[in-house]
């Protein structure tokens, strides 16, 4: 088999057509996702592929997209909604938080809504505060939602399978940089799946551990790189679902390097990673930190348009590098 | 003709007010010569070994391991044909018994434990606080090294703590900190006076005692004890001179050397543990001027030297307001001046 290294909008494109292919009640709706090939053009040729049927542009009305959506998901579909900026989620909010999370609790588990909703997320392409948030806790807070948030090409592919196959929503949030960047390990061939609620420790080392999510791992990547010719060694951990949110393998980690760093995207002011901080501070681990645990996340402002204000609104590499460099070296 | 002498439970500390007997090293019929040990005793995490008083045999053991036993009640009785030491136990006096014990002991200390060692007042990774605890480590004995003064991982290993001498330091302080604490409510004041260095400290021992011999309205002991802060390497010790003015100067002077270097090595003789009536703290070895005057419970009174110039010393009274008036308290601290002054 040939290692095939692909980009994530590529590996996302895959999985979808590998569901298309398997259950023909798999479709995908959204804006632009047809004849113009998605906004930032994951869809690509689908639409010639597997015809208008399947591949549904929509008018510009979210809480009508995902509401067809839900609707379709609660008469035997299995539908893929595509937001063209998770930004816009808000729009669609009452069908994700109080229709699709709450009906097969709310009716005894009798009806499901398999539906995934795809969407991008994050800043860095000078698109403003209304079209770069990262709004992981809005879909994480809410129970009823799986949330994954997946770093590099193989991952998506595999995680987009399982959340097919899932059978109530899943909000799968992309980040638009990672679209384009291949990943660092090749993305395998067929219908493979990865479990969702599963984390990856990504690399192993003994001085520090990073949790980071989405974009945010491959920056942290770049650092334990760098780092590693200092000396220092550290293990990275991708949740990749943030919710559900699997933490055993962080303690594990905690266990050993004594030093803990979070890094996420989003505003520090109750974002998600501050329940990676939570449940460490409640646990068994808590008594193995050598070190007062570090977050790095973005200001508690909105995305500013100004590109150096824009870089300098969430944590770069140079500032997951200073702050890895300095819990390590503080504290022995 | 043999008398019954009891062997009681004795006085280890300041604030002990009964100790368990953990086992008898001797039963009944046993000849024992003196300075044989009878029984160990524990209490405030202290153990110690409680000798024979004189050569006899054991008459019968009056408590079972385990029990916990009041100060001066009888462990044992024990036949002696040493008159001097002789009692009979008819007399239900015994808490007038003291016991002659001139045996230098060495007080044994039980392993430590976490629950011990706990503590909020110092700042600690959480990781160097569990160790601590495994360890039997005082964090307060850790310099840290750390961002915001933290004791780190780092600290903690580098640090040479011996567990064993952790704990004791610690059940020292507790009990110094204990007697403290019992006399802070008291109204008391100070006073201080600049004096000439040129005096010994057996000197000043032996002028404060004269000096509150002459004032038995001050006293609610009919001896006069004098305690001295000693820094030991497990803390604190407080040896007492038993009415030291009755001494010649120069066996004073002896006595006090003596003890001295055998409290700093954590040894002082069991008799000079208690009795203690007033209590001298001097910080002038330390170049200190001063310190927080400190008032022992059931003592009117305590004495401060501190440093004042190469030639001076400063001496500071604290008394106890309910016993004497502010007046009387400067009265006190001038004659202890003019005594020492004459010498």
């Amino acid at each position: 088999m040939s290692e095939r290294m692909l980009t994530m909008a590529e590996a996302i494109r895959e999985a979808m057509c590998i569901a298309f292919d398997e259950r023909p009640e798999v479709f995908l709706l959204g804006e632009d996702v047809g004849i113009y090939g998605g906004a930032f053009g994951v869809s690509a040729d689908m639409y010639h592929r597997y015809g208008a049927e399947r591949v549904l542009d929509t008018p510009i009305a979210e809480l009508g997209i995902v509401g067809a959506a839900v609707g379709a998901a609660l008469s035997g579909m299995r539908p893929i909604v595509e937001i063209q900026f998770s930004d816009f989620t808000a729009q669609a909010m009452d069908q994700i938080a109080n229709q699709a999370a709450k009906i097969h609790f709310m009716l005894g588990g009798a009806l499901h809504v398999p539906m995934v909703l795809r969407t991008p997320q994050g800043s860095g392409t000078g698109a403003a505060a209304q079209h770069s948030q990262n709004l992981e806790p809005w879909f994480a807070s809410v129970p009823g939602l799986k949330v994954v948030v997946p770093s590099n090409p193989a991952d998506a592919k595999g995680l987009l399978l399982s959340s097919i196959d899932d059978p109530n929503p899943v909000i799968f949030l992309e980040h638009k940089l990672l679209y384009k960047i291949p990943g660092r390990e090749p993305v395998p061939e067929g219908s493979t799946r990865i479990p969702l609620g599963v984390s990856k420790v990504v690399r192993e080392g003994k001085d520090l551990t990073i949790v980071a999510t989405g974009i945010m791992v491959n920056k942290a990547w770049e650092v334990c790189e760098k780092l590693s010719a200092e000396g220092i060694s550290i293990t990275l951990i991708d949740p990749r679902t943030i919710s559900p949110l699997d933490m055993q393998p962080v303690f594990e980690s905690v266990d050993k390097t004594g030093r803990l760093l979070v890094v996420q995207e989003g505003p520090a002011h109750a974002g998600f990673i501050n329940e990676v901080i939570a449940q460490m501070a409640g646990s068994a681990s808590f008594g193995s930190l050598i070190a007062p645990i570090k977050r790095l996340a973005g200001m508690n402002i909105p995305i500013p348009y100004a590109p150096q204000l824009e870089k300098a609104a969430v944590p770069q590499i140079e500032d997951i590098e200073i702050a890895a460099r300095e819990i390590v070296k503080n504290w022995r | 003709m043999s008398f019954k002498y009891p062997v009681v439970m004795p006085k280890m500390s300041m604030t002990m007010e009964t100790g368990e007997l953990i086992i008898f090293h001797v039963k009944v019929g046993d000849h024992v010569k003196s300075g044989d040990v009878l029984f160990e005793v524990m209490t405030d995490k202290i153990d110690m070994e409680v000798d024979a008083p004189a050569d006899g045999v054991i008459d019968s053991l009056l408590a079972e391991p385990g029990a916990v036993i009041e100060i001066g009640k009888p462990v044992l009785i024990m036949l002696t044909d040493t008159e001097v030491m002789a009692f009979d136990f008819g007399n239900e006096e015994v808490e007038a018994v003291q016991v002659e014990q001139i045996e230098q002991v060495e007080v044994k200390i039980a392993p430590p434990t976490a629950a011990v060692i706990l503590n909020e007042s110092v700042k600690a990774v959480p990781k160097a606080r569990s160790e601590a605890a495994k360890r039997g480590v005082d964090l307060r004995t850790i310099a840290a090294t750390g961002p915001d003064k933290t004791i780190t991982m780092h600290d903690l290993n580098n640090a040479q703590v011996d567990p064993a001498m952790a704990a004791r330091q610690k059940a020292n302080r507790a009990l110094i900190a204990k007697g403290i604490e019992m006399s802070r409510g008291i109204a008391q004041a100070s006073f201080s006076r600049t004096v000439n260095s040129d005096f010994e400290t057996a000197t000043l021992i032996r002028a404060w005692a004269s000096v509150l011999r002459s004032r038995p309205d001050l006293a609610i002991h009919t001896h006069v004890g004098v305690a001295l802060i000693i820094e030991s390497k497990y803390g604190s010790a407080l040896p007492v001179f038993k009415d030291p003015d009755h001494l010649a100067h120069e066996d004073l002077k002896a006595l006090v050397a003596s003890t001295s270097e055998a409290a700093k090595n954590g040894k002082v003789p069991l008799a000079m543990l208690t009795g203690a009536t007033t209590t001298i703290f001097d910080v002038s070895r330390y170049s200190m001027n001063s310190s927080t005057p400190l008032l022992f419970p059931n003592q009117v009174t305590s004495l401060t030297i501190g440093y004042g110039t190469e030639s001076e010393k400063n001496i500071s009274l604290t008394i106890d307001l309910n016993f004497c008036d502010f007046y009387d308290g400067a009265l006190l601290l001038d004659a202890l001046v003019a005594s020492i002054t004459k010498h």
